[in-house]
């Protein structure tokens, strides 16, 4: 009734007149949006653009392009400072903390959705606690408790360590998407002969199968980016991570440029794949529960 | 509705339920027990440490506030947890300020939403450490980029050293500290944009609201929650950041842009472990309370 009045006076109007508005209103936005577009690539394109500059055009002759583009700062890093086991030593270390994180966490999440017990209210705020407690208070009692399992200066500690952010971030985030999933669908697999646990595994995982792809790359994000942890507990050059490998670089007195940006080239490339791949679970989870950047 | 009937009837006399019970507690088991063994313990343990005069190699003994009145008097602490607040005002309210702004743009219906949405997340999808390096090489003096587009524009020639003067360093490491973390804030208020049913902005409309009477009294009110909890969380993890700073200045120059986690960092590597988990321990009472504050509301959104 009034809305239909309200669109016929709009019809009204000199479509001409609107249409300006329209157009002078879109034409700001996009301007803004493209300052910011720039902004964002801006800094993205100098770390490609370094990476693949010699020394002397980054010193003698600086410019916003490489003249003669070059992956010799890729092979040096790569073969002479072994930057290859440092990326091995964290794809380990991600994926180890991603498999158990995930794994343990759909169990306690699914705990916490489905069933009432005592402590259950206790144990969902213990976890959001636990989430929020940040590493700069917990990296110092780490390393001493980690020292004494002689776990110090080892991957296996890294990994142990690590669960203190992914764990509950992967159950807080899971508890979400498994809530989502229709408790009667659950009941009718088990009238149809499925247990507890095979319900879980037949019918809840695979139904918040995007929601497990968001947590997984959230896990695996987080122990990847890691640096405080590694650069606590790790002492030998053999256990090093990636960033801790490229923080080690510029501690000398002269900045490596080229190897340190073409470092950030290859650390960036696995999570931009991840990222691209799964952007919209991405979005949901990180909304779903709001996840660290 | 097996669950109903657990709610319902006493535990003790319903043995299916029972076990059912104990399956719960052991599927919740492992993580917890972990959250405790690693969490928990460091967490007390740190407050622990923190009363004692533990230097690395000798565990130490008690010394009641010594540590902490010590701090009080050091002019660098004082200067880390100053700088910290300033960090964490500035850039968040940055963040904030750029998230929903464009956050708002996107909105819209713009041809081409989707790509700028997904260009924009970019700095939120690279690793933070690279983010960080990148910045570094982009503040060098001499030939960063920086002092490049500066002097390509026009708009200041001469040789800027962004990290390495008192005072450049503290805005140039929020710059690159809002560039990293604009995105999540963008996305999440992107998200509760959406969620605002359009036909309130209809009913606004009839009702003769303007554009900026729709904002304060449909979108403010539908996306308040997804901001406060925001601010909330981005505030705990601006504050407790380490690698922003370690990685462009390491705290300088001269204590310029000293955080109390990179103070925490020195004071271990300098083994006076007392003293250093003291540095986060006395930002424990505001930590607590922000804590309180956005658990509360994150489990109330839940329901």
């Amino acid at each position: 009734m009034t809305a239909v009045s309200m669109s016929a006076a709009e019809a009204a109007q000199p479509a001409a007149r609107l249409n300006r508005r329209v157009l002078i209103g879109r034409a700001l936005s996009y301007a803004a949006l493209a300052i910011a577009v720039l902004l964002v690539a801006f800094p993205i394109y100098w770390m490609i653009a370094t990476s693949l500059k010699l020394p002397k055009e980054i010193f003698r002759q600086p410019s916003l392009a490489p003249m003669a583009p070059t992956l010799n700062n890729y092979v040096s890093l790569l073969f002479e400072k072994d930057f290859l086991t440092a990326i091995r030593n964290s794809f380990i270390v991600a994926t180890t903390v991603t498999i158990i994180s995930v794994l343990i966490s759909s169990f306690a999440a699914y705990s916490m959705v489905r069933f009432r017990y005592r402590f259950r209210g206790l144990i969902g705020r213990v976890i959001l606690f636990a989430y929020l407690t940040p590493t700069s208070l917990l990296f110092i009692p780490l390393s001493i408790v980690m020292a004494q399992l002689r776990l110090g200066n080892s991957l296996y500690g890294l990994i142990l360590v690590y669960l203190t952010f992914s764990l509950p971030l992967a159950t807080w985030l899971l508890q979400g998407y498994f809530r989502s999933v229709p408790r009667e669908l659950e009941e009718q697999g088990m009238v149809d002969g499925l247990t507890r646990l095979g319900a879980l595994l037949r019918i809840v995982l695979p139904l918040s199968a995007p929601g497990l792809a968001a947590v997984a790359i959230f896990t695996f994000t987080g122990a990847w980016n890691e640096l405080l942890l590694a650069l606590v507990l790790i002492t030998s050059e053999s256990q090093r991570t990636a960033p801790l490998a490229l923080n080690y670089l510029i501690t000398s007195d002269v900045l490596p440029w080229g190897p340190l940006m073409a470092g950030a080239v290859i650390s960036s490339v696995p999570l931009m794949i991840l990222y691209f791949i799964a952007q919209r679970f991405m979005v949901q989870g990180m909304t779903a529960g709001s996840v660290k950047g | 509705m097996a669950d109903a009937t657990f709610e319902t009837a006493p535990a003790r006399r319903a043995p299916g339920v029972t076990r059912l019970t104990i399956f719960a507690y052991l599927l919740v088991a492992p993580v917890l027990i972990l959250i405790v063994a690693l969490i928990g313990y460091p967490f007390v343990f740190a407050i622990w440490i923190s009363f004692t005069d533990q230097v690395v190699g000798n565990a130490g003994k008690w010394i009641g506030l010594a540590n902490f009145a010590y701090l009080s008097k050091n002019a660098t602490f004082t200067a880390s947890i100053w700088n910290t607040i300033v960090m964490v005002v500035v850039s968040d309210g940055l963040k904030l300020l750029i998230g929903l702004g464009l956050a708002l743009l996107v909105n819209q219906a713009l041809p081409g939403r989707g790509i700028f949405r997904s260009f924009l997340m970019l700095p939120w999808a690279m690793p933070g450490f690279v983010a960080f390096l990148t910045w570094r090489v982009l503040y060098q003096p001499i030939g960063g980029g920086i002092n490049l587009i500066l002097t390509a524009t026009g708009l200041h020639s001469g040789v800027i050293d962004w990290l390495g003067q008192r005072s450049t360093a503290m805005p140039a490491v929020i710059v690159a500290t809002v560039w990293r973390g604009f995105p999540f804030w963008f996305v999440s208020i992107l998200a509760a944009l959406q969620a605002v049913p359009k036909e309130l902005y209809e009913a606004a409309r009839v009702d003769g609201a303007n554009g900026w009477q729709q904002f304060w009294t449909v979108t403010v009110p539908g996306i308040r929650q997804v901001v406060i909890v925001t601010v909330l969380l981005s505030s705990i993890w601006t504050a407790n950041g380490f690698e922003n700073v370690w990685l462009l200045t390491q705290g300088g120059p001269s204590d310029a842009t000293i955080v109390f986690p990179v103070l925490a960092y020195f004071g271990m590597q300098t083994q006076r472990l007392g003293e250093a988990a003291a540095v986060s321990v006395y930002t424990l009472p505001v930590l607590i309370i922000l804590v309180l504050i956005a658990t509360s509301l994150m489990l109330r959104d839940e329901e």
